[in-house]
């Protein structure tokens, strides 16, 4: 699997995509109006196995290390759907790039639902 | 497309219905597993039923292929609604519209039951809805209500700008309240014997 690296004095550094993903996930779960991560046919087999939650949040990092999030999520009921979207997408930025240092080309939020909160 | 899907579900009933009657045959005595064998061996010994057998096994395979990628297909291509924000692109399902327009029948206490079908065309968002209605609904009202509740709700959530037309089909209309009756009627206890009158 795809990792983001970076080089220091003493070594390379290397950030699993799992890690930017689960950094993703947190920060758009702090949204309020967001009420879960969505889910696809693979991450509901793979939390099945072993409860990893985070497999529906792609991750693509590309020739240039130019990195891309893909979000699905269920919203509350009630909220403004793009008011939201945008929060997520700021939010996900924010804490990928303060994290991770990586910078995100593209954060793509995917609304599959909504739901009452 | 839809003349291909009707048909390869005939196709498997028929293979799985076969199969299943040759097992019955077979639990019964009526099909011996001497026929099977005889017929398994009048097929590999002629050249030309041979050739029948290997084409037939091959139109099975590209028959399952093509119904399988019909069907996977169908699941996959999801669509919907896009718009690009500065930090990238947000897509709401379509099955998220309507998972909004079911929240309705809840504030709408004359619907029973509310099946929405959302479709993105070029004129705009096509909504269609199938309703289930209480006996007391006024239907030009309340269906005039649905529209504009809908409408709004959509403009409101998505804060899209585009057209929405909403078409409101009226699927049945329960009767709640000779329902209640009859319900109270079968509760309302009888007393024995009470059709004997006193000499």
């Amino acid at each position: 699997m795809h990792k983001e690296e970076s080089r220091t004095d003493l070594g390379l550094i290397r950030i699993h995509k799992n890690v930017i993903a689960s950094i993703a996930s947190l920060a758009a779960t702090e949204i309020e109006g967001v009420k879960h991560i969505g889910k696809n046919l693979k991450s509901g087999l793979l939390e099945l196995i072993d409860r990893q939650t985070v497999a529906s949040i792609k991750v693509e990092i590309d020739k240039n290390d130019e990195v891309r999030v893909e979000i699905p999520v269920v919203i509350r009921y009630g909220f403004n759907i793009p008011e939201v979207a945008s929060k997520i997408q700021e939010n996900v930025r924010t804490a990928i790039e303060k994290m991770t240092n990586v910078v995100l080309k593209d954060i793509n939020v995917n609304v599959q639902g909504i739901e009452r909160g | 497309m839809r003349i291909f899907t009707v048909l390869g579900i005939l196709f498997y009933s028929v293979i799985i219905i076969l199969v299943g009657l040759g097992l019955i045959a077979l639990s019964l005595n009526i099909l011996q597993p001497q026929d099977i064998n005889n017929l398994l061996v009048y097929l590999q010994e002629n050249f030309n039923s041979r050739i029948v057998v290997g084409l037939a096994g091959v139109l099975l395979i590209l028959i399952s292929f093509s119904f399988a990628q019909l069907i996977l297909g169908r699941f996959q291509r999801e669509k919907t609604i896009a718009f690009t924000t500065a930090s990238g692109e947000v897509t709401i399902a379509l099955s998220a519209v309507e998972d909004l327009i079911r929240r309705l029948a809840g504030i709408i206490p004359e619907i029973k039951e509310l099946r929405p079908d959302v479709i993105a065309t070029k004129k705009g968002i096509l909504v269609d809805i199938r309703v289930v209605l209480k006996s007391e609904a006024n239907l030009p009202e309340l269906t005039a209500r649905l529209q504009d509740i809908a409408k709004s709700k959509i403009q409101e959530v998505l804060g899209l700008e585009e057209q929405i037309i909403t078409r409101i089909h009226v699927a049945k209309i329960i009767a709640t309240e000779e329902k209640k009756r009859r319900e109270l009627d079968k509760q309302e206890p009888t007393i024995p014997y009470s059709g004997y009158g006193r000499a």
